[in-house]
């Protein structure tokens, strides 16, 4: 007597992100083992992420490295302009590189930070005398009229604008002393109401490095490695005072560092923190977010040795980072948490960004051995790339029991004439069968662009939308435990997963 | 005893009060007085010169003589008079002087303290050893004191200056410590500005102290300069104190000089008394030796003129001085 299948629906899978920290047999299907390339897509699907294409045309001042820094100069008249930096030199533009290094300045690094402050942008990074741009050209601080106290001292690799100040920290040799400086004079380290504090008495367990800084909810926030201090009062930095200690949470890197509005963000050596914005209580509660996949970052950051970027984008709902030395990147969906308060999370393998920023337009920047890129589009500088999304395994409520899979239908929204490949395995086996089919073509009706031809009429008749493609697929074999995967490559259109149905018989009790 | 033409013979009593005062008292009769035989003397003595004499006398001669004589003798008298009157003037004056010359005088206090008036009019004071012996304590204290107060003020200042700072230390740690804990709290001990060096609090504290060491140190100057003028004061007090036997044996020699005064004062009125009593006297004295001489003057002049009056008038007439001379010429 033939039995019946049992539809197992997988609807929105791994709308929950990535989760590697739960065991696989207990995890919610909405979770997903792998979702590579992939985002949250605005109705809670897991989707590709978008490509980057690249803006600039000229690169020629940066060779053949990237573009370690971007950064938006904004002048108080509105106006806007794009700095960047690499290869050793900076830079101005977007479309063309223009080297704005001052004259005999020779750069050792280019991990830099740039801050706007007072109508100027300034370049902060580790042993280098600092550099300002003025919106014409770049020269070093030093040389500034009336720039006092510019020495090593305050040669600092963290640099924050707030409270009308320049605020400079992790100088070598001095990782527990922030300077801030003169009042709207951000050449003034010696002068006016400047000054500094050493937190060598102040760090909760004794001993700390100051790695970034942060002024959030109206506080001073100082990140050392694995503690953090908080000021109150820093409108005065004189007499402001200690607000909060944190122990045993710190910031790995100065660019992790991102504001949301009513979340500070930051990388820790145990994952992904924020600092919530109570007003009313005026306290700062510290959670994590990246809970589901904590071993991942710590082993990211164990071996990372080159740097890291970070971004935030209210417009894409995310916040990226990247472990640039190991072209990892995770990107973190900010729109909720999950039960547990963790963002969603989705992985970007193989990313080769070395550097973001987020516009005042919303639009977001990317910096790789190109130039500057844009976030838009589905190709990475007219390359596919590949979309992957595995599940936990999946018992289906019954692990004591046989499953033997018969029909996958996955529901796939978007794709233009790619190839969808899924996959399953059973029993935790990491050798997947494979079965693949092919999207349907779609060509998608654009305000003002002809249907049939640039002189076609009409202009645009139908539109078909965008394609939705459900697929059934024959499925063999079977196992107490199964993984279902999809993989496809971008190239050009947005892929969505919609839901997957499996139909599976139920067998005997192993 | 003359022949009586001379003056008054005092009486007892009066020799014996002018001996008492140091006057001079002589015997008026016992006085050079030309007598009769004096002038015959005069006339050349000796049985020829006696019977010449005689012959001229008998020839009227006599009578001239005799008034001439008596002039003479008037003259005489009346120089001896003056002479006598400068005598016993300066006899008198010499008296007084004596009379009034100052008497050495002691005056005595009550604790023991002389002055003492020497009679060549020096002066000496002596206060007793008791108080001697304290004011040579008050004037070395002063000299201590003077001493002290012309030294130097800066180690005193400098002393002055530790012993408070010894003073106000603790509580200046007091607050240092509790400032840093304060500090400590805030998490603000490293803070260092250009503004104020290091925390405001800090700064003020400091500041705070500097001024306390500030005035401390002032007052450190005024105390020391104060003490100053208290050693001066008392070095000033302890020397009017060591003058203060010798202004209290001054003011008690007032009464003792008042009383010497008034015995100085009797004696000169005494002394006086003597001078105008025996300068009377001897005005009475020079005043009857006047008048003898102008009796004898007025005598030799009367017998004169009845020797030139009776035989002058005609021009037969005798000359008795031209014819004593003739005598005298012939012989």
């Amino acid at each position: 007597m033939s039995q019946e299948l049992k539809s197992i629906n997988l609807i929105a899978p791994a709308f929950k992100g990535v989760n590697t920290e739960d065991s696989p047999l207990a995890q919610d299907p909405s979770f997903a083992d792998i979702a590579d390339n992939a985002v949250i897509d605005k109705r809670g699907r897991i989707a590709a992420r978008k490509g980057f294409e690249v803006i600039t045309t000229d690169n020629t001042p940066l060779g053949s490295n990237a573009l370690t820094v971007i950064h938006e100069f904004e002048r108080v008249s509105g106006s806007t302009e794009i700095l960047s930096a690499g290869n050793n030199k900076l830079f101005k533009g977007t479309t063309t590189l223009t080297d704005i290094t001052p004259g005999g300045y020779t750069i050792n690094d280019n991990n830099w930070k740039v801050v706007n402050f007072n109508n100027k942008a300034y370049f902060f990074q580790r042993e280098q005398q600092p550099v300002v741009y003025d919106g014409t050209s770049a020269v070093l601080l030093s040389t500034v009229s009336g720039a006092a106290g510019i020495t090593s001292a305050i040669y600092g690799n963290e640099v924050l604008s707030a409270f009308g100040r320049l605020w400079v920290a992790d100088v070598n040799g001095d990782k527990s002393t922030v300077y801030w400086s003169d009042l709207l004079i951000g050449h003034d380290f010696a002068g006016g109401t400047s000054g500094s504090i050493n937190l060598d008495k102040v760090w909760p367990d004794g001993y700390d490095e100051i790695v970034a800084l942060s002024a959030h909810n109206g506080l001073l926030i100082i990140f050392g490695r694995h503690s953090i201090v908080v000021y109150q009062g820093a409108e005065a930095p004189a007499t402001m005072t200690l607000a909060d200690t944190i122990n045993g949470v710190g910031c790995v890197d100065r660019d992790t560092v991102q504001y949301t509005g009513t979340d500070v963000l930051f990388l820790s050596h145990t994952g992904l923190r924020s600092f919530r914005r109570v007003i009313q209580e005026k306290s700062m509660p510290i959670t994590s977010l990246s809970k589901t996949i904590t071993k991942d970052i710590v082993a990211l950051l164990q071996t990372e040795t080159e740097s890291f970027r970070s971004l935030y984008s209210p417009e894409e709902n995310f916040y990226l980072i990247t472990f640039a030395g190991q072209t990892t990147t995770y990107c973190f969906d900010t729109r909720g948490t999950l039960e547990d308060g963790s963002y969603r999370v989705t992985r970007w393998p193989s990313s080769i960004f070395k550097s973001y920023k987020r516009l005042q337009s919303g639009e977001v920047y990317i910096g790789t051995t190109h130039g500057i890129s844009e976030y838009r589009g589905y190709k990475d500088n007219n390359d596919k790339y590949r979309f992957r999304y595995y599940s936990p395994s999946l018992t289906f409520g019954d692990a004591a029991r046989v499953k033997f899979l018969k029909k996958i239908k996955p529901t796939i929204v978007g794709a233009n004439n790619s190839t969808v490949f899924m996959k399953f395995a059973y029993d935790f086996n990491t050798v997947y069968r494979t079965t693949e089919f092919t999207t349907g073509s779609q060509i998608p009706a654009f305000y003002a662009v002809n249907e049939f031809g640039p002189n076609s009429v009409p202009l645009s008749e139908f539109t078909a939308g965008q394609l939705t493609n459900q697929v059934s697929l024959n499925a063999a074999g079977g196992g107490t435990s199964v993984v279902v995967g999809l993989e496809s490559d971008i190239d050009g259109f947005q892929l969505s997963l919609q839901e997957i149905n499996i139909l599976a018989l139920i067998g005997k009790v192993l | 005893m003359s022949n009586g033409l001379m003056g008054i013979n005092p009486t007892l009593d009066f020799q014996r009060q002018m001996k008492n005062q140091g006057g001079i008292l002589q015997d008026a009769t016992d006085g050079d007085v030309i007598g009769t035989e004096e002038v015959m003397d005069m006339a050349g003595g000796g049985t020829s010169l006696t019977d010449a004499l005689l012959s001229f006398l008998g020839g009227g001669g006599g009578q001239g003589l005799a008034g001439l004589g008596l002039l003479t003798s008037a003259y005489g008298r009346l120089g001896d008079i003056g002479q006598r009157g400068l005598s016993l003037g300066q006899e008198l004056a010499q008296t007084q002087l004596e009379q009034a010359a100052f008497r050495p005088y002691t005056v005595t206090t009550a604790t023991g303290g002389q002055f003492m008036a020497g009679p060549e009019g020096q002066y000496t004071m002596a206060v007793s050893p008791e108080e001697q012996a304290l004011r040579n304590q008050l004037f070395g204290g002063a000299g201590q004191f003077y001493q002290q107060a012309a030294m130097p003020t800066a180690d005193r200042e400098a002393e002055i200056f530790e012993r408070m700072r010894t003073t106000m230390s603790p509580e200046e740690e007091r607050q240092r410590l509790a400032l840093e804990e304060r500090l400590a709290a805030q998490g603000r001990l490293g803070v260092r500005t250009a503004q104020f060096g290091g925390a405001p609090e800090q700064f003020a504290l400091a500041q705070a102290q500097e001024e306390a060491r500030n005035r401390a140190m002032l007052g450190a100057m005024q105390q020391a300069q104060a003490e100053q003028r208290q050693q001066a004061a008392l070095g000033q007090q302890y020397l009017m104190g060591s003058y203060l036997p010798q202004q209290q044996m001054l003011a008690a020699l007032s009464p003792g000089q008042t009383a010497a005064a008034q015995a100085q004062q009797a004696q000169l009125y005494g002394t006086g008394l003597f001078g105008e009593a025996t300068a009377s006297g001897i005005d009475a004295l020079l005043a009857s030796g006047l008048g003898q001489a102008n009796l004898m003057g007025a005598a030799g002049t009367g017998l004169l003129a009845g020797l030139f009056g009776g035989s002058g008038s005609g021009s037969g007439g005798s000359n008795p001085v031209r014819d004593l001379i003739d005598y005298f010429r012939n012989r």
